[in-house]
C-alpha cells in the first residue's frame, strides 16, 4: 500500500493512502503530485504539503468567493491571483452578475495541468467569455495593471515556496492600488491553530495600507489542524457588518446552488476564536 | 599493511574489459557492497534509525539503494537537496538537515522537500528559525572535542554543554521546538571511546535539561566516525560498537537514536581504476604517471587524511623504488611515494580500494582533466518492492 505523508509539520502529520497516481512532476526545485485517495478523491500536493482534493475544496472555494461577492453586492471586476486549479473561478462564474474576470496565473502549465487531472474543479469554467486568463507573476501583475477591480482574491500556495511573493507588503500595497473604492481583498491565509504567526504577520502586513481588516474561518479537512483563516482587508468597514437579511437577499437574486456557503454560515464565519482574536491584539 | 599489493596478471582481466568498455580513469561502484554495510551496521547498532550523510558520495545509485533499505538522508545544502530530488525513490526520502550554519533559503529549500529537522548550535542560528517555528524541530549540537580522531569534527562546529541550557531557554521564550541533541565524536575514529564518553555527558545533559526547564528532549543523534579499513587496520564495527550500545543502555527509555553514517556505508562500494600514461626513470626512481590523481578520486589524500591500498598486476619478480603520480602539473600530485613494484607498462592499470568515501566527493576539475567517470552495478531496479519489504522498519524522524 503507497502511502504520502504531509510534510508540514515537525511533530504531527495527516496521511493519505494513495490508490493510484495520476501525476507526478519533480523538478529541482518544486514536487507536485496528483494521486487518487478514497476518502478525498483526487489530491494535489505541492512539496509536501496538501493543496487540494476533490472531496472538500467547495468549501475553501466557495468561501474565498462568495463571502466577499455578496458581502460587497455589487462586483462587476474581479481579479484572481494564482488559483490554477480553478476552483475559485468556477464560483465567481457561477455570479451573472460579474462582468469581468481576470486570473493571473503564473504558470500555464498548472492550469493545463489542472484541466486535465482535476476537471471537476474548473468544470468548464476556463471557457467563460467573460474570463481573461494573464501568464504572470501575480505580485508583477498588481505592480503594473492600470485597471481596477471590485475584489481581488489571493488564491495562493504556501509562504514557504513559490506563492511566497504573495505574502508581502509590496503586494497588499499593490493590490489596494488596483481596488476600486469599496474593494475587496481576501487571501487565503493558513491554518491559524496550527501557524498563528501567519494571521499576526498578514495583519500587520495589511492595516497600513487598509481602513478596515479582520479575518474570517471555515474548516476544511485536509487543511489539518482546525479552521482555516482567510485574510479580508477593504475601506468599508459595513461591508462585513451587513444583516443576515440583506446577505439572505443578495444570495437568492444570485440565485446559486452551493454546498457549504449559505447566509448564517457568511454571518458566522467572522466570529473569531479567542486565540485569534488574543493574537491579533497583541500584534498591534 | 602494505600500501601496494602485485597480483597476478591474470586477475586483471575484468578490470582491463570494464576500462575497455567505460574508458579510464574509473570509479567502479558496488552498490551490494552498500547493502553489506547498511546491513553489518545495523546489526550493530539495532535500534539506531540511520540518515546516511549524503557528502561522503553524492551518487543517485548511492540514495537509491540506501532508500530501498528504508534509510533516511543526512541533507546539508541546498545542493544536496537537489540531488536527492532528481532520484526516483517510491517513498519521498526522509531527511535531516544537519549543517549547523544556514542560509534563510536553505532553510526554506529544505522545508520545500519535506525536511522538518534541523540543527543548530548558537543563538543566531536559532534565532533563524522564528519564521518557521510552528513547522520545525531543533536539534542542538553540542561539541566533545576528540584528541584521538584524525578529522576533529568539535572545533568549528558544536555548542559547549554548559550552552545547551542557555539555548533551550532561549528557544522556549521563541516558541521553537528543541527535541534533542546531536554530536559528531570525529571522523574515522580508531576507538568509539570519545561517543561513549559524549553519550554519557548527553545522557547528563538531557536529565538536567528536564530537571530544570521541565523540558522533555526525545532524540539522539549519535553523529557518525563509524570507521573503515585503510592501509592502517581498525576496529571491527562490532568491537566498535559494542562499548557504544552498553553506554547506550543508559539512556532514559524514551530517547530514540538517529545517526549519520557516511563513509562507513559507501567507503568499501567503490574501487578506483586507474591507468599507467606515462613513465620517467629519475635517478633509481621509477616514475610512474596514472590519469587520475591528488586532485581527482585520491583527494582524500589531502582533504580527508586517508592512504587508500592499492593493486596492481604483473608477474614479474623484480622490484624497483617507484613512485605513483597523478596526471597534473602539481608537484604534490603523488599517490604513493617510495613504493616498491615490478616494471609496470604504459597502458597497466592501479587499482585504489575503499575509495567510496571523500574522494569523489572532493574531486576537482584542476588543469581541466575530467574527474572519473562513476559505474555503478547492482542498482537496485525497482525500490518500490524492496521499499515494502522494509517498510516495517523503524522510523522515528518523517
Amino acid at each position: 500500500m503507497n502511502i504520502y505523508n504531509e510534510t508540514l509539520y515537525d511533530s504531527y502529520c495527516q496521511q493519505f493512502t494513495v490508490d493510484k497516481i495520476y501525476f507526478e512532476q519533480k523538478t529541482d526545485h518544486q514536487h507536485l503530485i496528483i494521486f487518487e485517495n478514497a476518502k478525498f478523491g483526487r489530491v494535489m500536493a505541492l512539496d509536501g504539503i496538501i493543496q487540494t482534493t476533490e472531496a472538500d475544496e467547495f468549501i475553501y472555494h466557495e468561501m474565498l468567493t462568495h463571502i466577499p461577492l455578496l458581502a460587497h453586492g455589487n462586483v462587476k471586476r474581479v481579479l484572481i491571483i494564482g488559483g490554477g486549479d480553478g476552483g475559485i473561478l468556477r464560483e465567481v462564474c457561477k455570479h451573472s452578475s460579474v462582468e469581468q474576470i481576470t486570473q493571473v496565473e503564473i504558470d500555464q502549465q498548472v492550469v493545463d495541468m489542472c484541466k486535465q487531472y482535476l476537471p471537476n474543479h474548473s468544470a468548464g469554467a476556463y471557457d467563460d467569455a467573460r474570463v481573461n486568463i494573464v501568464i504572470d507573476d501575480g505580485a508583477n501583475f498588481v505592480l503594473e495593471t492600470n485597471d481596477k477591480f471590485d475584489l481581488i482574491i489571493s488564491d495562493s500556495t504556501d509562504p514557504i515556496g513559490p506563492g511566497d511573493v504573495l505574502f508581502t507588503s509590496n503586494f497588499y500595497a499593490n493590490c489596494k492600488k488596483c481596488l476600486s473604492d469599496d474593494g475587496i481583498l481576501v487571501t487565503q491565509n493558513g491554518v491559524a491553530y496550527m501557524q498563528l504567526d501567519e494571521v499576526t504577520t498578514t495583519a500587520t502586513r495589511l492595516k497600513p495600507y487598509f481602513s478596515d481588516q479582520t479575518f474570517y474561518c471555515a474548516a476544511v479537512p485536509t487543511y489539518i489542524g482546525g479552521v482555516m483563516t482567510f485574510a479580508w482587508a477593504s475601506d468599508n468597514a459595513t461591508l462585513r457588518n451587513q444583516s443576515i437579511s440583506l446577505i439572505q437577499q443578495r444570495f437568492n437574486h444570485a440565485n446559486i446552488a452551493t454546498r457549504y456557503y449559505n447566509p448564517a454560515i457568511h454571518i458566522a464565519s467572522f466570529a473569531l476564536p479567542q486565540y485569534i482574536v488574543n493574537a491579533l491584539e497583541n500584534s498591534v | 599493511m602494505n600500501r601496494i599489493q602485485v597480483e597476478q596478471a591474470n586477475k586483471a582481466q575484468f578490470y582491463k574489459d570494464t576500462v575497455q568498455q567505460h574508458g579510464s580513469p574509473l570509479l567502479l561502484l558496488d552498490c551490494n557492497k552498500i547493502i553489506d554495510q547498511f546491513n553489518v551496521l545495523s546489526d550493530a547498532l539495532p535500534n539506531v534509525d540511520f540518515f546516511y550523510a549524503i557528502k561522503a558520495l553524492p551518487h543517485p545509485a548511492v540514495i537509491k539503494t540506501l532508500a530501498s533499505l528504508g534509510a533516511g538522508f543526512d541533507i546539508a545544502s541546498s545542493g544536496e537537496i537537489d540531488l536527492l530530488s532528481s532520484v526516483t525513490t517510491a517513498e519521498r526520502p526522509r531527511t535531516i538537515h544537519t549543517h549547523p550554519i544556514k542560509r534563510n533559503s536553505d532553510i526554506r529549500n529544505a522545508l520545500r522537500f519535506g525536511c522538518t529537522t534541523f540543527i543548530i548550535d548558537n543563538i543566531w542560528e536559532l534565532e533563524k528559525f522564528i519564521a518557521y517555528r510552528h513547522r520545525v524541530g531543533i536539534l542542538i549540537r553540542v561539541s566533545f572535542p576528540n584528541p584521538n580522531t584524525k578529522i576533529d569534527l568539535s572545533r568549528k562546529f558544536g555548542c559547549r554543554e554548559n550552552e545547551v541550557g542557555l539555548l533551550i531557554h532561549k528557544a522556549q521564550s521563541l516558541g521553537i521546538h528543541i527535541k534533542g541533541l546531536s554530536f559528531h565524536a570525529g571522523s574515522q575514529c580508531p576507538t568509539s571511546q570519545n561517543h561513549v564518553h559524549a553519550i554519557n555527558r548527553c545522557i547528563a545533559i538531557i536529565n538536567a535539561i528536564y530537571a530544570d526547564f521541565g523540558k522533555l528532549l526525545s532524540i539522539l543523534d549519535i553523529g557518525g566516525g563509524f570507521p573503515v579499513q585503510y592501509t592502517e587496520s581498525v576496529q571491527t564495527i562490532e568491537e566498535f560498537c559494542s562499548p557504544i550500545r552498553e553506554a547506550l543502555k543508559n539512556l532514559p527509555p524514551h530517547i530514540q537514536l538517529i545517526a549519520e553514517p557516511g563513509r562507513f556505508l559507501s567507503a568499501p562500494a567503490m574501487e578506483a581504476i586507474s591507468t599507467v600514461m606515462g613513465k620517467a626513470k629519475r635517478g633509481n626512481t621509477m616514475w610512474y604517471y596514472l590519469d587520475d590523481g591528488i586532485y581527482g578520486s585520491y583527494s582524500g589524500q589531502i582533504f580527508d587524511h586517508v592512504t587508500y591500498p592499492l593493486t596492481t598486476f604483473g608477474d614479474k619478480k623484480e622490484n624497483e623504488h617507484a613512485i605513483l603520480a597523478g596526471p597534473t602539473c602539481d608537484s604534490i600530485d603523488v599517490i604513493a611515494d617510495d613504493i616498491k613494484l615490478p616494471p609496470l607498462s604504459i597502458g597497466d592499470l592501479i587499482i585504489g580500494h575503499q575509495m567510496g568515501a571523500y574522494t569523489y566527493a572532493t574531486a576537482t576539475h584542476f588543469n581541466l582533466f575530467s574527474k572519473a567517470k562513476i559505474i555503478a552495478i547492482n542498482e537496485p531496479v525497482n525500490t518500490t518492492n524492496n521499499i515494502l519489504a522494509f517498510k516495517n522498519r523503524k522510523s522515528l524522524i518523517s
